[in-house]
């Protein structure tokens, strides 16, 4: 067994899945919604990106050449619609799921109900429209690999865990010091508090269901780079975010982080070792999360009081 | 005399169905045969106006159970074969739903392992029959059995874990069935399903009409015993503790309810019957495979009991009988059915607080709403007495009395003129004319309490302060404005002004 290529592939993971689980574990601690839709966002963006980097690509080829230059635009038209996409799904996802019922009785089961309603119809709609086939995107990261200490490492893996690690730190960075953040982060401790300091419920849920759809979308891309896309993708990225983000403690960003990383590595240590093989690793990954939950029963970085009422 | 008095239908009453038995034999109440439980919840009142006895059904459910089961039963022999097929499913799925309503609303346990616990009952009970030559008779028997040991290992960690967690746990647990079910070695030539389970359908009768005639009325039958399950579990001891514990946990378990427990008997009767249901459908396809473990059987479930309603078993029912027929009874649709489900299930939770089954209620709290809002815009007018307030008198000289009030004071707002004011300044004491006499009359036969006085200063002889007395024996009067008339017309006119304006602001 490669041991530092099996880290190499446990990092990939950990960072694809810990876009998709930081999105959801945000979303319930700032809003109070699981959003079971992040699946069918991350198929859009997919999708999205697939559509629009076929588009650009004459443009592209026509402008540049095969040049550096070319690679770089079609990484960024890539990275770009399918960014942009989840965060107008995310819109959407808003306009349906939050604003006609966040002040109605009984809100988190209901808009956890309508976003599957939505999960559903959207993966219905992109079966219908798109087929069942899968759908490559072009490599962003290029093919090949280089050596850093001996080990090996693909282009796309690096190209994955370095942006991300990026674009979580910028958006880390951002809910810090912006001041729309610090609303943000004013309604993840205490929403009541918030609201009665006089930030506005329905004018911080929007940048935040926009953001962690953003964030999906980019898990999208990233994860395109080893799968393709297709209408039932979101389906794996949403049970793994879902269940890291409980792993985590829902709505404990470290904690989200921290169980990303554990997933991951456990994901590509079972999936290495030759007695258990790819067809275990869900089932492994199911067993340790039992496990910890009934050790800690609101997850790694949850507190044991009532964290969200 | 009475007798012939003619009435007019007014409100809801000549809507409700009553009887009129002889008022003079005692009521007879029967009891089901083994407890105190009346079949019916029958109503008496002796009617105030006729004198006679009414006998009213106070709750209509066990009716309306009664009509829509009645017209399936009695409907289905007459359907083509697929639509025997479709209520066959309906009924069993029903069956399904009612059970996890049990658990969902209920015990208020979040678990998503409903369909894991049907497959592991199946699978057991037909591998059971299949290796070992288990009769079917017994496989119910099998079936509840495993039901039964993983609804217990499910349940050990239920108390711990709460809401999400819990529901995540238990999704799992039906990930992790199917992983293990398909990675079996002894299935793998039939992909993980088990085939030529024996069934209480003859071999030859399968998918045939009588068959599946059979076959309905075994599901109709699985269907009925939960709605009995349910009916026995929900409103007897154990769903009293559960309902205690759901309004307030702590104060539940400080008068000494056991929540826990109850919640963890609720989900073991619960599990053993959803094993029975599993046998139930290994022998209702012959078979059984992996795919009821999967996650969008789930999804599909959870949608029936979302959109009928959580909690209530009615709404388990109707949420049941929309998604199959149009899951299974419009299969020329294609995936646009699963795109109208999910826009059903869309639509209702956005617009209804509990699903199908509670628009009734919804609708009648919206139009109570409307109602006293409408009720609070007419009574501002006059303090008179609205004629839906009425009741609420018991003495009706009251009402009379403030008509009464409200109609003169109506008529002497119009006699009042600035010529009529200018008439009392002038002399506001002596002969006046007939409109400042009616209008003086009123203010002089005015309630002692707020009425007003002039009262001499201490400091001087010409010297007046407008007091209102409390109205209050020993309460002494307070003083409406600070302001001292030197002369006593000015002040007479002073009270004149203030009554003049109560009486245009009333």
């Amino acid at each position: 067994m490669d041991i530092l290529g099996t880290i190499i592939h446990g990092l990939n993971l950990a960072a694809i899945y810990g876009l998709m689980a930081i999105g959801i574990s945000i979303l319930w601690s700032s809003v109070g919604m699981i959003n079971m839709a992040h699946g069918a966002t991350f198929a859009v963006s997919g999708y999205a990106a697939w559509i629009v980097a076929g588009a650009a690509k004459p443009l592209i080829a026509a402008a540049f050449g095969k040049t550096l230059m070319a690679k770089l635009a079609m990484a960024g038209v890539t990275v770009g619609a399918g960014t942009l996409a989840g965060a107008l799904f995310g819109a959407i996802i808003y306009l349906l799921a939050f604003l006609p019922i966040h002040d109605k009785p009984n809100f988190a089961v209901r808009s956890l109900i309508v976003t599957l309603a939505i999960n559903l119809a959207t993966v219905q709609i992109l079966l219908w429209f798109f087929g069942p086939r899968q759908r490559g995107l072009p490599k962003l990261f290029g093919f090949g690999k280089f050596e850093i200490l001996g080990v090996p490492i693909r282009y796309d893996q690096a190209g994955a865990i370095l942006s991300t690690a990026i674009i979580l730190g910028l958006v880390l960075f951002w809910l810090r010091v912006s001041r729309k953040g610090l609303e943000i982060r004013a309604m993840m401790q205490n929403p009541e508090g918030a609201v009665l300091s006089g930030i506005s419920v329905r004018w911080t849920a929007l940048p935040v269901t926009m953001l962690t759809g953003a964030l999906a979308g980019l898990a999208a891309i990233l994860l395109s780079q080893t799968i393709f896309v297709s209408p039932t993708a979101g389906a794996l990225p949403l049970i793994k975010g879902l269940t890291i983000a409980l792993l985590g403690g829902l709505g404990s960003v470290p904690g989200a982080v921290a169980g990303a990383v554990v997933i991951g590595f456990l994901e590509a240590t079972v999936g290495a070792l030759p007695f258990l093989g790819q067809r275990y690793v869900l089932f492994a990954q199911f067993l340790f999360i039992i496990t910890v939950l009934i050790i800690r029963p609101r997850g790694l970085g949850g507190l044991l009081d009532e964290t969200r009422e | 005399m009475a007798q012939d008095k003619k009435y007019y239908p007014i409100g809801q009453r000549p809507h409700e169905l009553l009887f009129y038995p002889p008022g003079d034999e005692p009521l007879r109440r029967r009891r089901l045969p083994g407890t105190r439980r009346h079949l019916f919840k029958w109503r008496s009142r002796a009617n105030p106006k006729t004198l006679q006895q009414e006998r009213r059904l106070a709750d209509k459910r066990p009716l309306w159970w009664a009509i829509g089961l009645g017209a399936l039963v009695i409907a289905t022999p007459f359907l083509s074969n697929s639509m025997i097929t479709i209520a066959a499913i309906f009924c069993m799925f029903a069956a399904i739903n009612v059970l996890w309503t049990l658990v969902i609303g209920t015990a208020g346990i979040f678990s998503l392992a409903t369909l894991a616990i049907v497959g592991i009952g199946g699978y057991a009970a037909a591998a059971l029959n299949v290796w070992l030559g288990l009769p079917w008779p017994l496989m119910f028997v099998a079936g509840g059995l495993a039901g039964l040991l993983i609804g217990g290992f499910l349940a050990l960690p239920s108390t711990r874990l709460d809401g999400l967690y819990y529901a995540l746990l238990t999704m799992g647990f039906a990930e992790i069935c199917r992983v293990f079910v398909v990675q079996l070695k002894a299935l793998g030539p039939t992909n993980g399903s088990i085939n030529n389970v024996g069934s209480f359908i003859p071999k030859d009768w399968f998918l045939q009409r009588p068959g599946l005639l059979l076959g309905f009325g075994g599901a109709f039958l699985l269907l009925l015993l939960s709605l009995l399950i349910f009916r026995i579990v929900n409103s007897e001891r154990l769903g009293m503790l559960l309902q205690t514990a759901r309004e307030e946990e702590a104060y539940a378990e400080a008068v000494g309810i056991d929540y826990r427990r109850a919640r963890m008997y609720v989900f073991l009767i619960t599990s053993g019957s959803l094993g029975v249901i599993g046998a139930f459908y290994a022998m209702f396809y012959m078979s059984i495979s992996p795919s009821i473990f999967s996650l969008d059987q789930l999804l599909l479930l959870f949608a029936m009991i979302v959109i009928g309603g959580l909690g209530r078993s009615e709404g388990a029912v109707i949420g049941t009988a929309v998604v199959v027929l149009i899951d299974k009874g419009m299969l020329e649709l294609g995936p646009l059915r699963i795109l109208l489900i999910a826009a059903i299930m869309l639509v209702v939770t956005l617009f209804a607080n509990n699903g199908l089954v509670g628009i009734r209620e919804q609708f009648r709290n919206y139009r109570n709403r409307k109602k006293s809002e409408a009720r609070a815009r007419r009574t501002e007018k006059g303090g008179e007495v609205m004629p839906e307030e009425a009741i609420e008198f018991t003495d009706k000289q009251e009402i009379y009395y403030r008509r009464f009030q409200k109609r003169l004071r109506d008529h002497l707002k119009t006699l009042i003129t600035d010529e009529l004011i200018e008439e009392h300044r002038k002399s506001p004491l002596g002969k006046h004319s007939d409109a400042l006499n009616r209008v003086l009359n009123y203010f002089r036969r005015g309630e002692m309490a707020d009425k007003y006085a002039i009262m001499r200063q201490p400091d001087g002889f010409h010297r007046y302060k407008i007091v209102a007395f409390s109205g209050e024996r020993g309460a002494p009067p307070r003083l409406v404005d600070d302001r001292i008339y030197e002369d006593i017309n000015e002040a007479y006119h002073a009270v004149f002004l203030l009554r003049v304006n109560d009486l245009l602001e009333s």
